[in-house]
């Protein structure tokens, strides 16, 4: 019986190495801790067992040919708006029910080169539309530490598959939060790299001048280990680039943390904050410089993600016609637009058809100048207000998210107040910069995030600075 | 604020249909999202430049040259009307158009 709790890549590896199992032995576990577990989590839209045993047989043939790679042999999931060729790959929404990968993602691609295994797809909020997998097509999915509350979203299914011990990692996807709430709702590790580190080639968009694909894992580690093997430059995604090495030795007592005052205002929990600063207080015993900055236009951050956001969606969504594939309206005979109308209708959820809207709304004539052209001026000013603060810190610390887990169902009538779960989150996208959120305690038996910001490909500092935390600092 | 009007011109714009039971709560979760991104009004931007994406390349080169899809067949299954890997549609242009 191979014990899967906590399991990271490293220790994996040494098992391997002293022919504790092989990699099909270490995947049939996982395949069978999935076939009970989710069955309370419901983390997975679907397991690939076939594709999962087979891709094993191949790692254990790399490992006895030594040609191991860091990823070779590790089972993970990923999320279901990534295509892993000949797999259902849904988005989370009923739309895409019977869709089916026709090739794999840049991601994909590369992880299975290095001989990674696949799991399974795990659920999400539509469309990636939201904060707490609520608004998944299919089911939602449950917080692993109490059952009852939402895992965040919308990487709410890979981050409560890796807090479950259903996976060693999982790939989400982060548009305003969404690998870093989730996260930080489940206690686990969750990367946003910078924009362009990650080739975004086969993720379903959402909205492209955002949406970066990234790790989500039980340390920075084994974070860094997966973003290292999915980083770099891809000729199917003109906006990827290869990241310059940092490798510049890491040491706390040189360290400048910026800590945002208008992060711990109005709408945080006293209880974050009071661990979110113990944990800020413990690089400053270490050596670390905490400076109080500012961030202005930081209040702004979150109306201008939902003007931004949405209208690039209300664009890339309108490939859904259900014409090439998903018809999911039986053809009645109709127009062309009747068509459109019909299966565009039926195959939306209500979120998704909201922001579609507001997305149309605001780049609507009459109304582009005030809002959209508007948002793309404020951007910068926030954009900004990091350049400046990067003049006098090396790195941005402040809680993940606002509010502790939430209770399934306590936010779906007021989009308001689910919105505001990314009030932290949102503006690190629009600025384009690399952000991560790790485990930093615990309160009412519920986890707690501690939010990392760097310049631009400085992932490698934050890894450093996660890094430090984890290994010095108890959290329970 | 926004009105019934507005919001099922802006569905016929998006390609939905709203019907009568949804309309009231769009209308409500439409004015509540404006209202709060109306925020924004609060800022002078008049001198402000926009930044549309937050690319660290520009002028992205490649050979202009075709690559066959590896995998039609996958492509064709998807299909709701196929003939010979060819997506059947509907007619778009009238004939006295």
């Amino acid at each position: 019986m191979i014990d899967l709790t906590g399991l990271t890549i490293d220790k994996i590896k040494q098992a391997f190495k002293n022919k504790e199992y092989t990699a099909v032995e270490l995947t049939k576990a996982y395949l069978k801790k999935i076939k009970e577990k989710d069955l309370e989590v419901k983390a997975f839209l679907c397991v690939t067992e076939k594709l999962a045993l087979n891709q094993a047989e191949i790692a254990d043939k790399m490992i006895a040919e030594g040609k191991e790679q860091p990823l070779t042999g590790i089972p993970c999931a990923i999320k279901d708006n990534i295509m892993v060729k000949g797999e259902q790959c849904t988005a989370g929404s009923k739309f895409l029910k019977d869709y089916r990968a026709t090739y794999n993602a840049t991601v994909i691609k590369k992880l299975e080169e290095q001989g990674a295994i696949f799991l399974g797809k795990t659920n999400m909020d539509e469309f990636a539309m939201g904060s707490s997998c609520e608004n998944s097509g299919f089911f939602p999915t449950k917080n692993p530490h109490d059952l009852e509350r939402v895992p965040g979203g919308s990487s709410g299914g890979s981050a409560a598959a890796v807090a479950a011990d259903m996976c060693v990692f999982a790939l989400g996807s982060d548009t305003g939060g969404s690998i870093r709430q989730p996260a930080a709702f489940c206690g686990v590790n969750g990367v946003k790299p910078t924009y362009g580190a990650v080739s975004r080639y086969g993720v379903i968009a959402y909205a492209s001048s955002l949406d970066q694909i990234g790790p989500i894992a039980k340390n920075s580690d084994d974070c860094k280990i997966v973003f290292d093997a999915i980083k770099g430059k891809d000729r199917c995604d003109s906006t990827s680039f290869d990241l310059p090495l940092d490798e510049k030795t890491f040491d706390v007592k040189n360290l400048k943390i910026g800590v945002p005052k208008e992060y711990f205002g109005e709408g945080l929990d006293p209880i974050i904050e009071e661990s979110v600063r113990k944990a800020i207080d413990f690089y400053k015993q270490n050596g670390a410089e905490i400076i109080e900055i500012s961030l202005p236009h930081a209040e702004y951050a979150l109306a201008c993600y939902y003007i931004i956001a949405p209208a690039e969606a209300s664009a890339n969504l309108a490939r859904f016609d259900g014409i090439r594939y998903s018809e999911i309206v039986k053809d009645g005979d109709w127009d062309i637009v009747d068509s459109y109308l019909q299966n565009r209708t039926a195959g939306f959820g209500a979120e998704v058809k909201k922001r579609i809207m507001l997305g149309t709304y605001t780049l609507s004539a009459g109304y582009y100048d005030a809002y959209y052209k508007k948002a793309l001026k404020v951007r910068t000013l926030i954009k900004k207000d990091f350049d400046d603060a990067f003049e006098k810190v090396d790195i941005i610390m402040s809680p993940t998210s606002p509010i502790l887990p939430f209770k399934i169902g306590e936010k779906t009538e007021d989009p308001l107040s689910m919105y505001l779960a990314d009030v932290y989150t949102v503006s690190v996208p629009l600025a384009g910069l690399p952000g991560m959120s790790i485990p930093c305690g615990f309160a009412n038996n519920l986890p707690i995030g501690l939010q990392l910001v760097a310049p631009a490909l400085k992932e490698n500092l934050i890894f450093s600075v996660a890094n430090f935390l984890q290994k010095n600092y108890g959290i329970r | 604020m926004i009105s019934e009007e507005d919001v099922k011109k802006i569905a016929k714009l998006s390609y939905l249909k709203i019907n009568e039971e949804e309309m009231k709560k769009f209308e409500q979760d439409f004015s509540s999202i404006l209202d709060y991104v109306n925020k924004l009004k609060e800022l002078d931007v008049s001198l402000i430049e926009e930044t549309a994406n937050m690319a660290n390349v520009e002028n992205v080169f490649r050979e202009d040259k075709e690559r066959n899809f590896a995998d039609v067949k996958l492509l064709a299954a998807l299909m709701p009307r196929q003939r010979d890997n060819y997506l059947e549609v509907k007619k778009i242009l009238n004939n006295n158009d």
